[in-house]
């Protein structure tokens, strides 16, 4: 269903953006039974009463078993996200957390939840903020056997705004041209994707917002699946580098990136070529 | 204090010398180079490999002359600007007063890529007058197309002769103006044929998406990506300051691709757009300038009908 569903970004952090309640209550179904199926605690969290949300389940075989046992929660989404109008971004991840280890230490293999976030974000100041913990949870995701779709209405939303979220996931299948997400190893974040003038201020922002830091003055991203960068979005690299003194260093297996970087000679920004 | 015919000129001193025998041209360097070695000034020489060694064995042992190395360095003008004004400024900052330099340019580049070249001639008349530089380009009048020749004259403000004179070429063309002026592109044969791929108003990423289904294999993977990275840069400019529709039309050939963008606009103000990086990143100075570093040849052509951009990837020189 996503377009960059690679094995390196499949930890189970999906964005998706949908048009037709119908079908995203579908993708909640398969998703859901393949979690039960795992062995998962599953979880929907949407707007709504519980029964409400139940029925959005109808076709889910064994919802009714499943909602006794436990193995499926339906939770309203002020009950999960207590905060408010904005989120909290720490204080969020570590209710996940809880309710992770909480599924963990009840049996089960793990946790999965489609979350319908559209309410969550719906202005400008609290995208920024759910952004920024939308890349705080990849990170967790990424780490932990909790695996999220987040799910936003495109008819509410439109898709600049839905973009702002998207590319903060491994896997969407909204219309963004780059990701920036979680990585694994001594890298701290991965890039995929494209980064050209149709998405730098989108980047910008997404850099922004998940602030990546360096160890030891050495910011290791994982550009292997970026299959072009722009001079634009390299000087968007060149500022994150420069605001925190660390060398944004990108692994890459394109030649042209180093070529792009020796030329406007960003000395912030050094480029690994392998493979 | 600067040197000889230099001597009291500020900023660069442009010249061609313009041979029609090997004595004529030892004639002119040999003691334009002698009297810079004992000024004490860097004394530089960046001649192809025969007039090199011509050079060479005329100058006494040990004569103090540098000799670049040949390689790349004319291999695209706006890459030999930015590697032109590293040196100098390096030789600035240890004190010269003075830098001489005899270079020419190799053969191959007076033929299909000529324009660029010409432009090249005329902008650093510009580009290099931030430096004490007394310069002299050799020509061989026996082997260079006489429409070259008018163009070194536009574009040097004077010749040096074997007689120790150094005489206006009464033509010389400011670069404001030079630049500025409309210039005939030489159609690339591989243009006959219908272009493989013709797109109208498509994003960059659909433009790039094009270059590469446009190689064969024909060429090196760094070259269809610089291709890529120019290719992007030059629609993007089309989109944001050119007058659409922005057409985009790529010719595979046998050791080329050859992409043009063609937009309704009347292309850059800047008469150095694309040979010297627009400092304040206005009107995508930037961009055209990474184009000129990313590719082997790029031709801007300005007509009635609007403005064009010309990339080429792989072999430029095509007969002319």
């Amino acid at each position: 269903m996503t377009s960059g569903s690679t094995p390196a970004t499949a930890y189970g952090h999906v964005c998706l953006a949908y048009d037709d309640p119908a079908g995203l209550d579908a993708w909640a179904v398969g998703y859901l039974a393949a979690g039960l199926a795992a062995g998962e605690r599953v979880a929907l969290i949407a707007p709504g009463a519980p029964d409400e949300l139940a029925r959005r389940l109808d076709r889910l075989p064994g919802r009714d078993a499943a909602l006794r046992q436990g193995a499926l929660r339906l939770l309203s989404v002020a009950q999960m996200y207590r905060s408010g109008g904005v989120v909290d971004p720490q204080a969020q991840v570590r209710v996940y957390d809880a309710a992770t280890e909480e599924a963990l230490a009840a049996g089960y293999t793990g946790l999965r939840v489609v979350a319908e976030a559209t309410t969550l974000v719906r202005t400008a100041a609290q995208r920024d903020t759910f952004a920024r913990y939308e890349h705080l949870m990849d990170h967790y995701i990424r780490r932990r056997p909790l695996s999220v779709t987040c799910a936003y209405d495109r008819r509410e939303l439109g898709g600049p705004a839905i973009a702002e979220l998207a590319c903060l996931h491994p896997e969407t299948n909204a219309e963004v041209l780059f990701r920036l997400h979680a990585a694994t190893g001594e890298t701290v974040v991965a890039l995929g994707g494209e980064l050209d003038p149709s998405n730098d201020r989108l980047f910008a922002a997404a850099l922004d917002r998940a602030d990546p830091r360096g160890v030891d003055g050495r910011l290791l991203v994982d550009a292997t699946g970026l299959r072009f960068v722009d001079h634009r979005n390299l000087l968007h690299l060149r500022d994150h580098a420069r605001r925190h003194g660390a060398d944004v260093v990108l692994r890459t297996s394109r030649s042209a990136v180093g070529r792009l970087v020796e030329l406007l000679d960003l000395p912030e920004v050094r480029v690994e070529v392998g493979r | 204090m600067r040197t000889g015919a230099a001597a009291g000129h500020v900023g660069y001193y442009h010249e061609a010398v313009c041979y029609d025998s090997e004595e004529h041209l030892l004639a002119v360097v040999v003691p334009f180079l002698l009297a810079g070695v004992e000024a004490g000034e860097p004394t530089l020489v960046g001649l192809g490999e025969h007039n090199a060694e011509l050079v060479r064995r005329a100058l006494p042992a040990d004569s103090g002359v540098a000799f670049l190395p040949g390689g790349d360095l004319y291999a695209r003008p706006a890459a030999a600007i930015r590697a032109y004004r590293t040196l100098l400024a390096g030789h600035v900052a240890e004190g010269a007063e003075q830098i001489r330099i005899v270079g020419e340019l190799p053969a191959a580049v007076l033929g299909a890529t000529w324009d660029w070249w010409a432009r090249y001639e005329s902008a650093i008349n510009h580009a290099y007058d931030d430096f004490p530089l007394w310069s002299m380009c050799a020509y061989d009048t026996r082997t260079t197309a006489p429409q070259v020749l008018a163009d070194v004259a536009r574009t040097h403000p004077r010749t040096a002769r074997p007689d120790g004179s150094h005489v206006p070429t009464g033509c010389y063309t400011e670069p404001a103006s030079y630049l500025a002026e409309r210039r005939p592109v030489r159609l690339d044969p591989v243009q006959r044929a219908a272009p493989v791929l013709e797109l109208t108003d498509p994003t960059p990423a659909e433009a790039r998406a094009a270059v590469r289904a446009a190689d064969r294999g024909q060429l090196p993977a760094d070259e269809v990506e610089d291709l890529m990275v120019a290719v992007s840069e030059i629609v993007t400019n089309a989109l944001r300051h050119g007058d659409g529709p922005a057409r985009i039309r790529l010719w595979s050939g046998p050791d080329r691709i050859v992409v043009t963008v063609h937009d309704r606009g009347a292309g850059p103000k800047d008469p150095y757009a694309g040979l010297l990086p627009a400092g304040n990143g206005a009107s995508g100075g930037l961009g055209l300038w990474i184009s000129h570093q990313s590719c082997n040849h790029v031709a801007l052509h300005q007509d009635d009908g609007g403005f064009t951009v010309r990339l080429t990837a792989g072999n430029p020189h095509f007969p002319v």
